[in-house]
């Protein structure tokens, strides 16, 4: 069978895969799977026999993790979902985030209250990462609007970095064995003091395999008129680090304002990345007016994508897992909104078309080529 | 001697799926929880669906003998007797 372009779409009523051919001309939509349940993560595995997994989080009967073995046509749950042992005294509310680990069947999965959890047989059992979730840390974290939740895993060789709502950025550099707070240059607005250890809102984390130690976070930004005690913060929201994450600067100058969710650096260019700023105190599109911005030398400048997309009376969110690229060889961006709009920036972001108008709100969007 | 109760224990249909096909089982557990302990013992998949890790009853899961929510009774340590119809139902949501 020829490659086909994958997504998945995780959206407040389930699950949805669409496909096409790689010239990308049109989509054909399955689902709701899961239905009516909603679904927070998405992991699409092509590590051997392409694999979909969806976390379902049913707020009846709790968490299941869903696998599709034929792309996306069905699915079934796992074995099991992520559990915490049962004299910890936390309970599993959500998982925010699946991502693959080691050999073909190694998965991870951040979940809330905020932990890590390990699967080594693709999703049938699971054991938590005690290295994280048992932090000295870890019940000192408070939760965000979203839930106290560990969004984010990003593997590099033998580092893993996680991005925790609040809670910060942790780094390991031991395969995921120990870690600490790395949150310097990290600013918090919620806090007093603007530069905590840990306890920053960290949005998001990318990075890319070309530019070793380098890393874009989108952090909890739009506290540049804060009068309170430690004074403004401005352009604490979009960050870049070039050493492993153990410091971090602003790149947010330039920006419309440095409140966003997602951030997605490109796939084959390392100093390109794109946010999608939002207005920090609605969290919806400035003046009404969607756009992406892209800067393509690491965050120095910063340019507005717009062509394609709504000019005006446009309020949507883009959270911080609905916003990816695929990558052929001019790659197209991806954005799911909260008002159920899949969009596509072909020729990366160069041109927006609206792929699907009318599903759910979108939680999260993956694709790969398989 | 005294003869443990039968109670009949009814599941929502998404719940099929984790009890062998069937909406209705029965018990001889003499309190809910002790129900809840059998269900744990013996269907642990169904038990991961009304139960959380740490024991509790999942939040937005409503349980009913014959036709009072536990809430209004003695919650889990509601006495069952015989005849008694135990009934799990996901609380109305909307949205």
């Amino acid at each position: 069978m020829a490659d086909r372009l994958v997504v998945a779409i995780g959206t407040r009523k389930g699950v949805f895969v669409a496909d096409a051919a790689k010239t990308r001309r049109s989509f054909t939509l399955r689902g709701p799977f899961g239905p009516g349940v909603p679904v927070y993560s998405t992991l699409i595995d092509a590590r051997a026999t392409p694999r979909v997994y969806a976390s379902s989080c049913n707020p009846f009967f709790g968490m299941k993790v869903l696998c599709s073995k034929d792309l996306g046509k069905s699915f079934q749950e796992t074995k099991s979902a992520p559990a915490f042992p049962k004299d910890d005294g936390r309970a599993l509310a959500n998982i925010w985030s699946l991502e693959a680990g080691d050999g073909k069947k190694e998965l991870w999965c951040g979940v809330e209250p905020a932990a890590l959890f390990r699967s080594r047989d693709g999703g049938d059992t699971w054991e938590m990462v005690p290295g994280i979730s048992n932090h000295e840390h870890a019940r000192k974290w408070q939760p965000g609007a979203g839930g106290l939740c560990l969004h984010t895993i990003v593997r590099d060789g033998a580092r893993v970095h996680l991005a925790i709502s609040t809670g910060g950025h942790y780094l390991s550099e031991d395969r995921g064995e120990t870690f600490r707070a790395s949150n310097k240059g990290v600013g918090a607005g919620f806090a007093p003091d603007p530069y905590p250890e840990f306890g920053q809102c960290v949005h998001k984390i990318v990075r890319h395999d070309a530019a070793p130690g380098r890393l874009y976070m989108q952090n909890h930004g739009g506290w540049a008129d804060w009068t309170g005690p430690g004074g403004p913060r401005p352009n604490i929201g979009v960050l870049r680090s070039d050493d492993h994450g153990r410091s971090w600067r602003s790149i947010a100058a330039g920006l419309p304002t440095d409140f966003g969710f997602p951030i997605v650096v490109h796939p084959r260019d390392a100093d390109t990345v794109f946010v999608l700023p939002l207005e920090p105190a609605t969290r919806t599109c400035p003046g009404g007016a969607p756009a992406v911005w892209r800067s393509e030398n690491g965050g120095d400048s910063w340019s507005r994508l717009a062509r394609g997309l709504p000019k005006k009376e446009t309020y949507f969110t883009v959270q911080r897992d609905a916003m990816t690229m695929d990558r052929l060889s001019t790659p197209a961006l991806y954005f799911g909104t909260t008002t159920g709009q899949l969009w596509i920036g072909r020729d990366g972001g160069e041109q927006f078309d609206c792929l699907f108008d009318s599903l759910p709100p979108i939680h999260n969007v993956k694709v790969a080529v398989v | 001697m005294v003869t443990a109760p039968t109670v009949t224990i009814h599941l929502p249909g998404p719940l099929r799926a984790y009890s062998g096909g069937v909406t209705r089982l029965e018990t001889a557990a003499r309190t809910v929880k002790a129900a809840l302990e059998d269900l744990e013992r013996n269907r642990s998949a169904l038990y991961r669906n009304l139960c959380d890790e740490t024991g509790a009853l999942r939040r937005h899961l409503n349980v009913f003998v014959n036709s009072n929510n536990i809430r209004d009774l003695q919650g889990v340590d509601t006495i069952l007797a015989a005849g008694d119809v135990l009934t799990f139902l996901p609380a109305v949501s909307g949205g």
